[in-house]
């Protein structure tokens, strides 16, 4: 009896998580996968043809293309410097503190500031990084015309080094002090000691910030937007930004919504196969 | 019956609150909150036209009402996103600036905005059609049905120049390149192409080129004239280095951002860059000339209109409101306090519109607009076009693509669209 109360009592303080789960995530994805089944008129049913059409559509392998491509580019130079951060404000270096409140302000900013912020950096004419070049005698560049994906890329790596630094700084201070001391009295120089310590024992964080960057990269949306409107021409058209285009351009739900359960399950995919690498290698 | 303890009993009531708390969130508005809803009345404008006689004339509307009114401006792309899905959940705004002529004949022909010929015949003062230029008109009619009024009517093709660099303005696209190419020096360029598609329209038309012709599914025709016109662009950037490549962004302000930092001596615009020249830089000495003449002289027609959606609460209302801020008084304070050009004849007639030189070249500027192909908006593809349009338009001005195959390409891409 006092069993099947307690467990009377756990449905009790569920159910706001089960509904909040049902109503504002499983049932727009189900709505999703319904409308993905319908024309842009919304009536006629057309079964799958909106998830084979995408697979032929030019602009959205192309999207998907370049999506790829600013995932990758975001996550090994977001990785690289957000660990790098960490490992040298994990010293005890004066200031330090001052230093990881600041690195976090460019994540804590809206990607809307971020956006108009770097549009206006990178102006080729009055933009401020062309004057500081100039000034140095060197030519002012045109960032976003010449490499814009490159440059959403750098932006993103700019905004968000900050959180993987705060992640990595947490998996290194939970790292014991004893490893290093028995590697350094064993005569391992500092390379040494990153590699053969502190890069396997970050793992389990690594694999964190791969998977969370992975996800939001593939989502990403509002910096191409705001910064470049996915041009020039379609070069950061990124997926979303394609899916966005379809739904609110071309006013076709039925293929926009196809196009966001392709996301959906590339993204599961994806860090489902990211998950399995990660227990292999902690195995 | 089972015993409740004091410990299960307090479990149960703190569950059942939780359970109580998230249903009430849940629940419908309360009727009192839709009662306060009607009594709001919501318009979306483009944050570009938030001009203080349109706030005054619509505070008074509220005013007068008894309403309270919700006036929200965006940038045109958020504008339409936002309305798009405002169209598909139903909960739409009262009155809605239209970013063009043949957007709201799109949304008409969808069934979401109202066709506006009975409240117009039924309020005879108003004066439509009779006193609205016939253009600004025509292009908002499809089979003989007005989806929307013209709030204002502008030409892009205008050469804005800074007199103290450029004495005598361009009359052709000879000249054009000519001062373009001698003025370029240091750190200003002799003009500045936009990176938004729709700057080139002025071009296009003074080689007699059409943008579509929906009926026979061809676009940018002639092939000839649309080459040589985004050849010219092309080469103003990237062969005679007299205009810097245009930075891809939703804001259309470059060009008129660098006149005003005189960091460009002309560059080719429409009457909604007066103001901002004018509050932003007073001391530049502003010369406004008409449009060029390639094989023709041309300007494309601009301007926005308003249209009521067809689940406004209170189209009557809408209606009205409309009538206010297209009033020829309205019409003539926005004018004086923005520069911008007007549909009306009786604007056009009032001695201090006819007294002013900008707004006379203006006219002669609305006086060569080419033809719009209303069955583009009809077709109900305008808005796919457009961007793929954007997206090869991108390509040549800012990517060097090179123009014959890209024209090409979007021929092919807006056919198949089509």
């Amino acid at each position: 009896m006092i069993r099947r109360r307690q467990a009377a009592t756990a449905w009790l303080f569920l159910t706001p998580a089960v509904l909040f789960f049902t109503l504002l995530f499983f049932l727009p994805i189900g709505n999703q996968l319904l409308t993905g089944l319908y024309d842009a008129d919304g009536v006629s049913f057309v079964g799958l043809g909106n998830f084979s059409r995408a697979l032929s559509d030019p602009e959205v392998v192309h999207s998907f293309l370049i999506t790829l491509l600013y995932a990758a580019g975001t996550l090994i130079v977001g990785t690289a410097v957000g660990l790098g951060l960490a490992v040298i404000l994990n010293q005890a270096l004066p200031g330090r503190t001052l230093f990881r409140s600041l690195l976090l302000i460019p994540y804590l900013t809206s990607v809307s500031i971020v956006g108009l912020l770097w549009r206006n950096i990178l102006d080729p004419q009055v933009g401020i990084l062309n004057r500081l070049l100039e000034s140095l005698g060197l030519p002012g560049q045109t960032w976003l015309s010449t490499h814009p994906l490159a440059t959403i890329v750098g932006i993103t790596v700019w905004s968000g080094a900050g959180y993987t630094m705060v992640l990595f700084l947490a998996g290194l201070q939970g790292i014991p002090g004893l490893y290093y001391e028995a590697a350094r009295i064993d005569g391992a120089g500092p390379w040494r000691r990153f590699f053969a310590i502190t890069l396997p024992l970050l793992a389990p964080t690594t694999l964190f910030v791969s998977i969370i960057g992975l996800i939001s990269t593939l989502q990403q949306f509002a910096l191409p937007y705001i910064v470049t409107g996915g041009g020039p021409g379609n070069a950061t058209s990124l997926y979303a930004h394609r899916l966005f285009i379809v739904a609110f351009n071309d006013n076709d739900f039925g293929y926009a919504s196809a196009l966001s359960v392709l996301l959906l399950i590339v993204v599961l995919v994806l860090s489902l196969a990211q998950l399995r690498i990660g227990d292999r290698a902690n195995a | 019956m089972p015993s409740l303890d004091r410990r299960s009993f307090l479990q149960l009531g703190l569950g059942a609150t939780v359970l109580g708390a998230v249903g009430t969130g849940c629940s419908p508005a309360t009727p009192a909150a839709q009662k306060q809803d009607a009594r709001t009345f919501t318009i979306y404008w483009n944050a570009g036209h938030g001009y203080q006689v349109y706030k005054d004339v619509i505070d008074q509307f509220g005013k007068d009402h008894d309403l309270e009114m919700n006036w929200q401006k965006f940038q045109w792309p958020d504008l339409t996103t936002k309305l798009t899905a405002d169209f598909r959940s139903g909960n739409v705004p009262d009155l809605v600036e239209e970013v063009s002529a043949g957007t709201g004949t799109q949304y008409g022909l969808a069934g979401n905005v109202l066709a506006l010929d009975e409240f117009a015949t039924a309020d005879q003062a108003f004066g439509f059609p009779g006193d609205f230029i016939d253009q600004a008109v025509v292009a908002r009619q499809y089979e003989g049905t007005t989806y929307s009024i013209p709030l204002h009517l502008t030409a892009n093709g205008l050469v804005f120049y800074n007199k103290e660099m450029i004495d005598k303005p361009p009359a052709t696209w000879d000249e054009f390149l000519d001062l373009a190419r001698s003025t370029t020096k240091d750190k200003v360029s002799g003009t500045a192409l936009n990176s938004d598609a729709s700057y080139a329209a002025p071009f296009y038309s003074q080689q007699n080129v059409d943008f579509s012709q929906v009926g026979a599914k061809q676009f940018m025709v002639p092939q000839d004239g649309a080459r040589k016109a985004l050849q010219f662009m092309q080469d103003l950037i990237f062969t005679h280095k007299a205009s810097p490549a245009p930075v891809a962004t939703t804001d259309y302000s470059g060009p008129q951002k660098l006149f005003s930092a005189e960091r460009a001596a002309m560059f080719v615009s429409g009457p909604w860059d007066i103001g901002p020249i004018r509050q932003g830089s007073p001391d530049i000495d502003l010369g406004l000339a008409v449009p060029l003449t390639g094989a023709v002289q041309a300007s494309s027609m601009a301007g926005s209109g308003l249209m009521i959606p067809a689940k406004a609460k209170d189209p009557e209302l809408s209606w009205e409101l409309i009538t206010r801020l297209t009033a020829v008084k309205t019409e003539l304070a926005a004018t004086k306090e923005s520069g911008m050009s007007m549909p009306r004849k009786s604007w056009a007639a009032d001695p201090a519109v006819a007294a002013d030189p900008n707004l006379g070249t203006i006219a002669k500027a609305l006086a060569v607009v080419a033809d719009q192909d209303v069955a583009l908006a009809a077709s109900g593809k305008a808005a796919q076009i457009t961007e793929l349009w954007k997206k090869a338009y991108q390509q040549m001005i800012i990517q060097h693509a090179p123009v014959e195959q890209t024209l090409a390409d979007f021929r092919k891409q807006a056919g198949a669209a089509l």
